[in-house]
């Protein structure tokens, strides 16, 4: 059935997508074969030193470019040299480096050497999703809607406006063909009403013909303004859909954190069952949802922090991928970086221009447990993490020693507390896995080894709410105590 | 023989329930627990005050009795706390020095026998400002319904324990409602949003258990309210039109020399946390 074909359009903020008809699904789901990994993720790069500002916004938008536009609320009004249009590989390399990551580890047979551990990392597998909207190109203003700018920059046509009533600005995107997703109507008012100006993004298709782009690049944009934050809730579209952002932040000092929500660290270094060897993508999606239920849903998970200045030898540990060089820094925004006066170099015992912190945040937000927008805050908080999941292998050949039974009685203890941790960490059950796996060692255990055995006879750990429940109640004792000796 | 119970000296109260929150923050939120920051200073605040006061009394202080650790212990062990629920740091040495500077206001930064500033509030700024390696991190408390009430209701019984509700309460009514002016009425924000703004455990606890601290703020009642209107105006402008973090703990203490001056204007019984005769505190 065709509805009234009426300029369709959707209007997003930072790249944000949406839940809609053809992209089904907004949760993660256990699936046995392969699963399905969240399928709307905006990527956003944001660099920040004193009071500027850079941020890049990922398109990963797929359909006709005549459709496309993108709407986001800006302090200032930006000037043409503030707008780039930057190759969205920054992306791709940046993802790479900082995702979470599966180490395996390799028992050496007791019977016959020292233990010896070798290394192998792999990264989550899924790519990440990115824009999804949709303009069209008729235009007639409205006079209550003050065009700021006009600018052609690469293959967009972008305008900033301002005004001072939402119903105009409505009024004015609904003319040239946008329309505001219904739970985004709340926020119009409070934004022009804080003075923010909106920064509007369409295709200029003679230019993208003529640059022969044929994937939209990402738009960076840069300003001063000492507010630091990212303007999520225009891009909620309602109530209950969840939609993931993944924010790659650079600032001079330390970490990037949240200042308005709690930013937690995902749970990291632990060991988990070989079996999720095959599935880790799959593992890691879930863990996401269940952590991000378990903390209370208002809150930004740190994926990744770490060190990446030139002059730092130990971008990683271990590393996925290629950490970012210099070229990466300057494209991604770093404007700190800059070369060498000499040479081509950057001068990396000069602190103020080389050093550079990343940090990576995993936000999955929705109406509800967001009701404002992310503001951040630079701290010089420099501790390194990262999001590191161990599998180990079990040890091969005949293990008929006395030591290979000890080893053995210990490989069952391991395989054990790997199963609850993995329950601990996901929230499903053994029976939400493919338990059985080829590998080399595997099917020369003893088969009570094996974890379909083990899950069989092992009860798993259930979750610690006790804790809460003792920790409660002692506090309470406490107060009661204090209270009756105060009376006396 | 012991001299103080331990019902009858509020400080104990206040003892209890920042070792509930610092308990509550890693169990809970899951705080990045760091034991080493801890550690170095809780002990280094009660070396250094221990090492201030022999000084200042040119006689080795006595750990027990009346004179004892009940005595010169207890605020500096809440200082010592507020120093671990407040400030990060990953090196142990700015640890240190925020321990020393906070003993430091403590001991010399005084006016009339007053501190000048909340000691602990000061060696927060001075160490953030002199290092640049330490910070504060407002978002840590999440906006958890229930760990508001619990902060509310804790935090009411240890002001009532010493008649200083009325500075928590003058700062929390006017901050709230000027943000609530702010918010919803001017720039037609959700409620929730507003909702958001004043639950965050960042701010009830310095109303409760930084602002009240009764020897820090004027002893005159009234006094006391016009300064924590005060101290909340500022803190509001500053975060709503100039966009700074963490104002009220940095209003406190640029505005604390003004304290002695309305000492001055408002003459009143200065206080003391646990006089000899507990009734005094009722005055």
């Amino acid at each position: 059935m065709k509805r009234k074909m009426k300029k369709a359009a959707a209007i997003i903020l930072m790249g944000a997508m949406f839940c809609n008809e053809a992209s089904a699904f907004c949760g993660f789901y256990v699936a046995k074969a392969d699963g399905t990994l969240k399928n709307k993720t905006s990527q956003v790069i944001l660099v920040r030193d004193g009071n500027k500002t850079v941020i890049t916004m990922s398109n990963d938008y797929k359909g006709n470019a005549r459709d496309f536009a993108l709407v986001v609320p800006v302090p200032v009004v930006l000037k043409k040299s503030d707008i780039k249009v930057v190759d969205a590989g920054i992306f791709q390399r940046l993802n790479d480096y900082s995702k979470p990551r599966l180490v395996e580890y390799y028992d050496q047979n007791p019977c016959s050497g020292p233990m010896l551990d070798e290394v192998v990392t792999t990264g989550i597998a899924g790519k990440v999703a990115g824009v999804r909207i949709r303009g069209n190109s008729s235009a007639k203003a409205d006079n209550k809607v003050k065009v700021e700018a006009r600018y052609t920059v690469g293959e967009y046509d972008i305008v900033i406006l301002s005004t001072e009533e939402s119903g105009a600005l409505k009024k004015w995107l609904d003319a040239n063909g946008y329309k505001i997703p219904k739970g985004a109507n709340e926020v119009l008012e409070p934004y022009i009403k804080s003075n923010l100006k909106f920064f509007v993004v369409k295709v200029n298709l003679e230019e993208q013909d003529r640059l022969g782009v044929e994937q939209l690049r990402p738009i960076q944009i840069s300003f001063e303004s000492p507010k630091f934050m990212l303007p999520i809730r225009l891009g909620m579209a309602n109530a209950d859909g969840d939609q993931d952002m993944i924010v790659y932040a650079f600032s001079r000092n330390g970490r990037i954190e949240s200042l308005n929500y709690r930013t937690v660290s995902v749970p990291t270094s632990k060991n988990i069952p070989l079996f999720i060897k095959e599935n880790f993508g799959n593992f890691y999606a879930n863990l996401f949802q269940h952590q991000w239920e378990r903390e209370g849903k208002g809150i930004v998970f740190l994926e990744y922090a770490w060190d990446v200045s030139p002059s730092n030898y130990v971008k990683c540990d271990p590393c996925v991928s290629n950490p970012p060089n210099e070229n990466d820094l300057r494209e991604a925004g770093v404007w700190w970086i800059s070369k060498n006066k000499y040479n081509d170099y950057v001068d990396e015992y000069d602190p103020n221009r080389s050093s550079v912190y990343f940090t990576r945040l995993h936000v999955r937000y929705n109406r509800n447990a967001f009701p404002q927008d992310l503001v951040f805050q630079a701290t010089p908080n420099k501790e390194n993490f990262q999001s590191r999941y161990i599998v180990t292998h079990p040890a091969t050949g005949s293990l008929d020693c006395p030591e290979g039974k000890k080893y053995l009685s210990s490989l069952k203890e391991r395989r054990q507390q790997e199963m609850d941790m993995l329950g601990y960490l996901t929230g499903k059950g053994y029976d939400n896995w493919d338990l059985a796996m080829e590998n080399p060692g595997e099917d020369l255990l003893p088969a009570e080894f094996s974890y379909p055995a083990l899950a069989v006879s092992h009860t798993p750990d259930q979750n610690n709410t006790r804790t809460g429940i003792i920790f409660g109640s002692l506090t309470l004792a406490g107060f009661l105590l204090l209270g009756i000796k105060r009376k006396r | 023989m012991v001299h103080l119970s331990f019902s009858k000296d509020p400080r104990f109260f206040q003892i209890f329930f920042q070792v509930f929150f610092l308990t509550y923050g890693i169990l809970f939120l899951e705080w990045e627990a760091d034991w080493q920051h801890y550690g170095v200073t809780i002990l280094s605040c009660l070396v250094f005050n221990y090492l201030a006061l022999a000084i200042r009394k040119r006689k080795w202080p006595s750990l027990t009795g009346k004179t004892g650790f009940s005595c010169w212990g207890l605020s500096v062990l809440i200082s010592a706390l507020s120093l671990c629920l407040l400030l990060k740091t990953n090196y142990w040495p700015i640890s240190l020095l925020a321990a020393a500077l906070t003993v430091i206001s403590k001991y010399t930064l005084r006016i009339n026998g007053k501190h000048l500033f909340n000691p602990s509030a000061f060696g927060i700024i001075s160490t953030v400002l002199l290092t640049k390696q330490a910070w504060i991190s407002p978002g840590q408390w999440g906006t958890g319904t229930v760990l508001f009430f619990a902060i509310i209701s804790l935090g009411f019984i240890v002001v009532t324990r010493v008649q200083k509700l009325d500075v928590s309460l003058g700062f929390l009514i006017c901050f709230a409602g000027l943000l609530y002016f702010r918010q919803v009425i001017y720039l037609d924000w959700p409620l929730d949003f507003y909702l958001h703004s004043i639950s965050t455990g960042s701010l009830l606890l310095f109303s409760f258990f930084m602002i009240s601290d009764p020897r820090t703020s004027p002893d005159h009642p009234l006094a006391r309210i016009i300064w924590a209107v005060m101290v909340a105006g500022l803190s509001f402008y500053l975060s709503a039109f100039a966009w700074k973090n963490n104002t009220p703990v940095w209003v406190l203490v640029a505005a604390a020399p003004l304290v002695p001056v309305m000492d001055r204007i408002f003459k009143a019984k200065k206080f003391i946390w646990a006089p000899e005769d507990p009734k005094t505190i009722l005055q």
